[in-house]
């Protein structure tokens, strides 16, 4: 994929071009949204807005990392989609019974091929980092997910959040440090590694 | 453990400190426990971190034109042709008017309405362009000047009875010569000669040229987009 050719098209309108760079970075996206927002439904929507967003304003995206103008994009859409959250909170989603009242616990969404002991086991570690990212301030969060989980370096991560590199440092430095502090919390629901990295410490 | 130790830690671990500032820290991390356990807190939640699995997109995010909106995306240049057209609409709107207010107000002078000071001002103006359109239609009335006597001794209407023993007068020729000539006499001063514009007709143009010409390319502009759109 020449990238820079797929760009200079996406630029002149062609939308098919864009959606080739679409098709390659959309799990990056869709992840860095998930795990900013902590949420499978949320960050679909907030990559596809991301997405429009940045195929409405391609033409002012002036070289450089693409990946890390996306990520820009795709942390504006986030925190576009928190201000609604927060602006209008949702009630969960509830199926009614057979005789037409409200289930009370949402019991219908596990995935009957688990159990929720397995489910639980196997989410375990995610769900409780997930717990410790949705605990951060977003700016820290929004910089961790991005330079621990999508493995961008320190530069891409400053265009992406548009702060100083000096800023990246000290925001990643104390989101680490605030997430080994929550999931100290989750030892004994951690995995065996982790445990065992956390023995090590010690 | 103060900040900026922990910023160093943070940095060191990425790799991302000078040599001679990793020879330091790492001088200091082999004498100090608490910075080491500090360390390997970082490394471990990065560790975590980086073991968190890639989740794949729930579906295709593709995007269609009309999730985009109908107008396709516009060159970079479009907007400084636009801006061209629209200064220079802007600018023909504003010397059109200046040329149409700036000679109405150099030859006529200001009308301060009924007894005020500009009626007499306004009479001044008109009474030379009354005697000079008297003196000019001078020669046309010369022919039947030459005969002034004639409307004073014209001949008295004669009187003439019909079959039903009415009388009327009749107009001798004359008469209707006077009266037209007193038309004549009587017209409405010409207006005087418009002041030239101030802003030349050859700019004019050339404003309303780079006007349309701008609008022409946005247009075409508009439809290479539309048609890179729908390919």
């Amino acid at each position: 994929m020449d990238e820079q050719a797929l760009i200079h098209e996406a630029q002149t309108g062609n939308l098919d071009a864009f959606n080739t760079l679409i098709l390659h970075y959309q799990d990056s996206v869709y992840n860095t949204a998930l795990r900013i927002l902590g949420d499978e439904d949320h960050a679909a929507d907030a990559t596809q807005e991301a997405f429009i967003s940045a195929f409405k304003s391609i033409s002012s995206f002036r070289g450089g990392s693409f990946k890390a103008w996306l990520m820009r994009t795709v942390t504006n859409a986030c925190y576009d989609e928190l201000r609604r959250q927060k602006r209008r909170p949702t009630t969960p989603l509830e199926p009614d019974t057979d005789d037409g009242e409200e289930m009370d616990s949402p019991r219908w969404l596990a995935d009957p091929g688990m159990t929720p002991d397995q489910k639980a086991e196997a989410d375990e570690l995610e769900h409780a980092l997930q717990h410790c990212l949705n605990n951060l301030p977003l700016e820290f969060k929004s910089v961790v997910v991005m330079a621990d989980i999508q493995g961008m370096d320190y530069s891409e991560v400053a265009v992406a959040v548009r702060v100083p590199l000096g800023t990246i440092k000290s925001r990643l430095a104390r989101a680490r440090l605030r997430l080994r502090e929550c999931l100290q919390g989750f030892s004994e629901l951690l995995p065996a590694s982790f445990r065992l990295e956390e023995g090590s410490n010690a | 453990m103060n900040t900026r130790d922990l910023d160093l830690l943070s940095s060191y671990l990425d790799g991302q400190l000078k040599p001679s500032d990793s020879a330091r820290l790492e001088a200091r991390l082999s004498s100090d426990p608490d910075l080491r356990a500090v360390l390997d807190d970082l490394r471990a939640a990065r560790g975590l971190l980086r073991q968190l699995p890639m989740r794949k997109a729930p579906r295709n995010f593709t995007l269609t034109p009309k999730m985009v909106g109908k107008n396709p995306p516009l060159p970079r240049s479009y907007s400084a042709f636009r801006f061209v057209t629209a200064f220079a609409s802007l600018m023909l709107f504003f010397t059109l008017g200046l040329n149409f207010v700036v000679p109405q107000m150099t030859s006529q002078p200001p009308n301060f309405g009924y007894g005020g000071g500009g009626a007499p001002d306004l009479y001044a103006a008109q009474a030379p362009a009354a005697e000079s359109s008297i003196a000019t239609e001078a020669p046309a009335a010369a022919e039947p000047a030459e005969e002034p006597p004639l409307v004073l001794m014209a001949p008295q209407p004669t009187a003439t009875i019909d079959s039903a023993g009415n009388s009327r007068d009749m107009e001798t020729p004359a008469e209707k010569q006077g009266v037209t000539n007193e038309t004549n006499v009587l017209e409405p001063p010409q207006a005087p000669e418009p002041a030239p514009p101030p802003i030349p007709q050859s700019w004019l143009i050339a404003l309303a040229a780079v006007a349309v010409l701008g609008a022409l390319i946005m247009v075409l502009m508009r439809q290479a987009a539309a048609s890179r759109w729908r390919k």
